[in-house]
């Protein structure tokens, strides 16, 4: 055998063309013998070039995206659930919303003030405040209106525009019992008002029984101090109740012996009816799940192997099941639940399968450990009828063609 | 390990014990201190909700023509000429879904909404005169109150009766009844 094609131009321009040499490579066993090794890269980026906070790699384009409605002020951005993994979204892609924009406060000027039915009424700076013991909470926040624009029909293209109203993060902070306990809480205490300090000054009553409960002042989200988006310096975490009511920029609380109804609370998210009465304080998201791959937007690359993966999230309390239907509803299995299972806490659900090619329909099912099964539809529409607009959980389809299409539908 | 050493031990131990149960003890019963105690003055200044009772309604008033240009200079760019909204700056309709101004359990709601939080591009401006004003003109608009010549104050606003406040019920998984918040 000939051992030496050296000056081979073409394997020479292979490799200064930088093209697929391993597939030159393979074209022949003369090849195999050459002596040169595909070089390495060189040397990289150095420490300094890449700076002292990370960034992701340049090739990775997951972004949120704006909500239909509002203005930029008020409204806000979508998570990009379709590109998530594990159960923890990255505090840059967490949802937002906003009803006076972000403020920008300087963490060495913020106050929380707390008053009323108080035996104290104190104020605390950030140092003040983070002091206090503290605790380190995994848990989702789901926005009322995560899937408003489904209520009626399919609209969505992807599950960043039909679910991407939800996002999980470990948030540090300082349980408010703890601080109330502190100042002391009067016998007649049975609501708390916590004021935001964006222009807005966004107010919602938080019932007493939920601040004495797992309430978390939060400074810190997934490691570090909240995003501003998130309420930098301080918001309030009250667990698996609708994101509204995680007040962001915290700067008030004011203890009282009723709500306050603030125009929050009678306006957006208050739930009409359809017999005209309006559900308010509704507080608790329930039990809700959702494929996420794959899902509307994605086209499967022909019949064969398929890992299904989707989050399941229960306001509640924790997921204790999730069903997946690979036929449209008529044969349902359990999925694997990814450890960690926390309660208030996004879920990952995954279950493998083979698609035979054939046109079908997934779906999902979540059971949390209070009973609660995720609905249909239909059986929401009981509750609000097809007027309703905020808590919608109900089971979403996703249609797969032959082709591989997957689109947003209702069975 | 003789009885000497194995004495000794147990005397560590429980000292030790007694130690941390005494760090334990302390700081379930001591109080941490932190913080100022916060000055009326600055609970005042911060202190802007109104409650369902009326309670925190500040003097002055303000009538329907008062409330007409106010609304004609600061509101209608987005809410519309005839409270319809303007959906692209955001506004939905004021007579109707939602917003619907009559569908309000509380007039407290509305003056505490919209002397914190609006107008939109510049909140926390208007005077509690314009506030009582715009309410009266919203109240007199939407057909809630039929009078052109409303004037609204602290002790008006607080008696005023919204029509729908016996259709709202409370969900109950909140844990409260409708008797809990009359």
């Amino acid at each position: 055998m000939k051992s030496n094609q050296t000056g081979n131009p073409t394997r020479r321009h292979f490799m200064k063309a930088g093209m697929a040499t391993s597939a030159a490579l393979l074209s022949s066993s003369a090849l195999a013998q050459e002596t040169t090794l595909e070089p390495s890269r060189g040397p990289g980026k150095t420490v300094m070039e890449m700076g002292y906070y990370g960034e992701r790699s340049e090739y990775v384009k997951d972004a949120r995206m704006k909500g239909n409605r509002g203005t930029g002020l008020i409204g806000g951005s979508l998570t990009p659930l379709q590109h998530g993994h594990g159960i923890v979204t990255p505090s840059g892609l967490h949802f937002e919303v906003h009803h006076s924009g972000v403020p920008d406060i300087d963490p060495s000027e913020h106050k929380l003030l707390i008053h009323g039915l108080v035996g104290e009424e104190k104020v605390f700076t950030m140092e003040d405040l983070m002091r206090f013991p503290t605790v380190n909470r995994f848990h989702f926040l789901e926005c009322a209106g995560n899937g408003m624009g489904e209520w009626m029909s399919p609209r969505g293209q992807t599950v960043q525009q039909t679910h991407g109203l939800t996002s999980c993060s470990q948030w540090t902070g300082v349980p408010l019992k703890v601080i109330l306990n502190e100042l002391g809480v009067r016998g007649d205490a049975k609501w708390v008002l916590a004021e935001g300090d964006d222009g807005a000054r966004m107010t919602r009553s938080i019932p007493m029984w939920k601040a004495m409960d797992d309430a978390i002042l939060a400074f810190a989200q997934n490691g570090e101090f909240l995003r501003p988006e998130q309420g930098f310096p301080l918001r309030l975490l009250v667990p698996g109740f609708e994101g509204n009511m995680n007040v962001k920029w915290l700067h008030r609380l004011e203890v009282g012996d009723k709500p306050w109804w603030t125009h929050h609370e009678v306006t957006e998210y208050a739930d009409p009816r359809p017999d005209d009465k309006i559900r308010a304080f509704s507080f608790i998201m329930e039990g809700r799940s959702v494929i996420t791959s794959p899902s509307a937007g994605m086209t499967l690359n022909g019949p064969g192997f398929y890992e299904i993966s989707g989050l399941a999230w229960s306001g509640a309390g924790t997921i204790k099941k999730v069903e997946v239907s690979m036929d449209n509803g008529n044969t349902w299995h359990d999925a694997n639940l990814e450890a960690p299972v926390l309660p208030k806490c996004h879920t990952r659900f995954t279950l493998p399968w083979t698609w035979d090619g054939k046109e079908t329909t997934l779906m999902s099912r979540s059971t949390d450990d209070t009973g609660y099964v995720q609905p249909t539809y239909e059986g929401m529409y009981k509750l609000q009828g097809p007027i309703g607009l905020m808590h919608n959980n109900a089971i979403q389809n996703w249609h797969i063609a032959q082709t591989g299409e997957i689109t947003n539908v209702r069975s | 390990m003789s009885a000497h050493k194995t004495l000794k031990l147990i005397g560590f131990v429980s000292i030790a014990i007694s130690l941390s149960f005494g760090a334990l003890f302390a700081s379930a019963q001591e109080k941490f201190g932190f913080g100022k105690p916060a000055h009326p003055d600055e609970i005042a200044r911060y202190n802007s909700d109104i409650h369902t009772d009326g309670s925190g309604l500040p003097d002055g008033s303000g009538d329907v023509a008062l409330g007409a240009e106010i609304y004609e200079y600061q509101c209608a760019l987005c809410h519309g000429e005839e409270l319809e909204g303007v959906p692209e700056m955001g506004a939905n309709s004021l007579h109707e879904g939602r917003r619907d101004i009559k569908k309000l359990p509380y007039a407290s709601s509305l003056f505490d909404f919209i002397r914190r939080a609006m107008p939109l591009t510049d909140p926390g401006t208007l005077s509690n005169d314009e506030t009582y004003g715009l309410v009266a003109f919203l109240l007199n608009e939407t057909g809630v109150i039929k009078d052109d010549n409303l004037t609204l104050d602290a002790k008006s606003l607080a008696a005023i009766k919204m029509p729908n406040r016996q259709n709202f019920i409370i969900d109950p998984a909140s844990r409260f009844t409708a008797e809990d918040l009359q």
